[in-house]
């Protein structure tokens, strides 16, 4: 026994004294986040989840000659989201199919390697056959894949090292979510909450793919929180994690976005059903849960709370507080004290909100509308703000902590939904309502820069068929974005005002990221239509847009 | 869709086992139109299974599915064929729907989503 401790204590030791090699990305250098302007580590571009880079080569006057560099082809034509990440000089991408390792300077291939799954999986998979991306650590690339494994790859030769199964596709989950690394641990969720299944979060040992623990979201029988749901509703009640959760390592704390309950119908549901529609703060060596809270309590409209949970020092009622920040689905824009999840601010950014009269300040929870209260008695069709796309749906947000202000692609779309009751079947989907869009008149969204504080927009950019690319911010005072059909954008982060665009070809529903290589700014998204939107709204419009699925790299002209 | 429509499309369906999956399928089933039922159970189950890729009563700018609106009428034994062996990256049903569901389903698309 104590010759075993003495070996394991000296292999620890020999680790720690080991140079750091070319492709050891250390738990240091994934802290750095955005600080470190050469590489791009974090989903997010940093752990807060901030999107926000000190870059200044590219700013509101030099925008003006950015200009492609190369564009990479993804052989793919399914929706491009996954967020590309950067190390020495190299991209790491992936798609539902591939994932790939790219030359920053030129664009040629490194390695690629093919990801397979039985055909039939995208049966269960509701909104783009779609992967999110990667995450680095000691040499190694973690990725998920749409038929529920966590993979390894080497990061020099893109060959599997190992590969866990997660759980069983059949039954309705699946994964897109790109993996965090925190203390050490690989941390994934899982999708499927329109399938009927019980969302929860995992971790993993990144040297072996070992299952360390898994959190349900949840509560089952003999869990606190289990009173929340009527008999056994629990084992099929939604709470998918399918977006990367914010690390605070000193705190030590994981933040994970939870999705809507399952069905939508929440009357055969009665009570909050813990922990769906909620962020749970996470201890990430064990998964237990430090806090967590709920923002829609049996939530009847998949008001998935999984969108980032943006972390920031941020004065609140002029005083500084370690803040949580998000965008909810549900038209509401939260603030949070992330040190014990206490609510402190909770005001509309969405332009239309009918479902809810306000979120109230003591208890946190929401105040049902009429609409809401008479659609809980009766289960008659109702038209409600917003739809259930949200407000915002999952493109993520950035927070410029220059000008303060939250750059959102928000939503401006109703429904009339009427609950039905809907029988379990495995593989199949669980809605448990019909719904028909209701269309504003004019812009269907906005990319909004939004006071976290108030809510309110400091300015606004409309756009007729909304936008569903993440935004990236940057010390240049840019923002940048794109639209679904196909411009990459460039907007003055003051002012609103559009400072640049290019044609990518497809339509834009990916991460831009920028980094610097030898003196260079460089900014990066993946294109290629087929989201959430584009396959569900019916908007016509985009018939005319191609699919196709590539990688976009700019810089400034010399 | 008018009545004289329904009878082309039942008529071309003609020979492409049309009676084959019609759960307690009479003889009449061959000459006539789907009976109105049909497709309203259809589109339930179109909601459920195939509505997340092909769009909400089959409206959809055809760039990432296919446009079922826009499906040869005359061609039931392709749809019966792509539905359950899948086609491309259609996944198959075969496993999953019965041959009598798949047979709804074309009832719906045949109303071009207005049922
Ligand atoms: C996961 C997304 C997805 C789902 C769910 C789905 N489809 Fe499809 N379907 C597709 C795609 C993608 C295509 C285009 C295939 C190709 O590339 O030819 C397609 C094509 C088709 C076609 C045309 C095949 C042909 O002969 O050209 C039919 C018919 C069809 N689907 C029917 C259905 C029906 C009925 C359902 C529900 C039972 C369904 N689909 C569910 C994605 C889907």
């Amino acid at each position: 026994m104590k010759g075993i401790l003495g070996a394991a204590a000296l292999a620890a030791m020999l680790t720690a004294l080991a140079p750091a090699a070319g492709l050891a990305q250390s738990a240091a250098e994934l802290q750095r986040g955005a600080a470190d302007t050469k590489n791009v580590l974090n989903y997010g571009m940093s752990y807060d989840l901030q999107r926000y880079s000190p870059l200044a080569q590219i700013d509101k006057q030099s925008v003006k000659r950015l200009v492609p560099v190369w564009n990479y082809s993804y052989d793919d034509n399914r929706a491009q989201e996954s967020q590309p990440l950067v190390y020495d000089g190299v991209l790491y991408v992936t798609t539902h199919s591939a994932t790939m390792a790219v030359d920053a300077k030129t664009g040629r291939q490194i390695w690629k390697s093919k990801i397979e799954y039985p055909p039939e999986t995208p049966r269960i998979v509701c909104c783009g056959i779609i992967n999110r991306g990667a995450a680095l650590y000691d040499g190694k690339l973690f990725r998920t894949t749409l038929d529920a494994n966590v993979v390894a790859l080497d990061m020099k030769t893109g060959k599997e090292l190992w590969r866990s199964n997660v759980i069983d596709w059949k039954a309705g989950y699946s994964q897109t979510v790109a993996p965090l690394v925190a203390d050490g641990v690989v941390i994934t969720g899982i999708s499927g909450a329109e399938y009927g299944i019980r969302g929860f979060i995992d971790g993993w040992d990144p040297a072996t793919g070992k299952h360390l623990w898994r959190t349900y979201t949840t509560a089952g029988e003999g869990e606190p929180g289990a009173e929340t749901w009527p008999g056994d509703t629990w084992k099929r009640g939604g709470g998918s994690t399918w977006i990367t959760g914010s690390y605070d390592p000193a705190l030590n704390t994981v933040y994970w976005g939870t999705g809507n309950a399952g069905s939508w119908n929440s009357n055969t549901r009665k009570g909050d059903n813990l922990y769906t529609c909620s962020v749970v703060a996470l201890d990430p060596k064990t998964g237990k849960i430090k806090w967590h809270y709920q923002f829609s309590p049996n939530d009847f409209f998949d008001y998935d709370s999984v969108a980032e949970m943006v972390l920031a020092d941020i004065p609140v009622n002029g005083k500084p507080v370690k803040a949580l920040m998000n965008a909810n689905r549900n038209g509401f824009f939260y603030v949070l004290d992330r040190t014990d999840g206490k609510l402190l601010a909770a005001n509309q950014y969405g332009k239309k909100v009918t479902w809810a009269d306000g979120i109230d300040a003591k208890t946190g929870r929401p105040i049902d509308s009429e609409v809401t209260q008479n659609l809980r008695a009766t289960e008659k069709t109702v038209e409600v703000w917003p739809s259930t796309l949200g407000s915002k749906n999952w493109s993520p947000t950035s927070f410029s902590p220059k000008t303060g202000l939250v750059y959102a692609n928000t939503l401006d779309i109703g429904m009339k939904y009427t609950p039905t009751r809907e029988e379990y079947r495995a593989g199949a989907t669980y809605w448990g309502a019909d719904i028909e869009w209701v269309w504003p008149q004019g812009p269907r969204g906005y990319l909004k820069a939004i006071d976290p504080a108030t809510g309110k927009s400091k300015w606004e950019a409309p756009s007729d068929i909304p936008r569903f690319a993440g935004t990236l911010s940057t010390a240049g005072g840019v923002v940048f974005t794109g639209k679904l059909t196909g411009e990459f954008e460039a907007f003055d982060a003051e002012t609103g005002e559009k400072l640049w665009q290019f044609q990518t070809g497809s339509g834009i529903e990916g991460q831009p990221v920028t980094w610097e290589q030898d003196g260079t700014q460089y900014v990066a998204v993946s294109v290629g239509i087929g989201g959430v939107y584009a396959i569900f709204s019916g908007d016509e419009r985009l018939a005319s847009v191609p699919a196709g699925g590539s990688l976009w790299v700019f810089a400034l002209q010399r | 869709m008018s009545s004289a429509q329904w009878c082309v499309v039942a008529l071309l369906g003609l020979g492409v086992g049309w009676m084959v999956g019609v759960a307690g399928g009479t003889a009449t089933a061959a000459e006539e139109a789907p009976p109105a039922e049909m497709a309203v159970e259809g589109r339930r189950l179109y909601a459920r299974h195939c509505s997340h890729c092909h769009g909400i009563r089959m409206v959809n700018p055809g760039n990432s599915s296919f446009d079922l609106r826009r499906f040869p009428q005359d061609d039931k034994a392709r749809f019966l064929t792509s539905v359950t062996k899948g086609k491309n990256t259609m996944p198959a049903w075969g496993d999953m729907l019965q041959a009598e569901e798949i047979e709804r389903i074309w009832a719906y698309v045949l109303t071009g989503g207005k049922s």
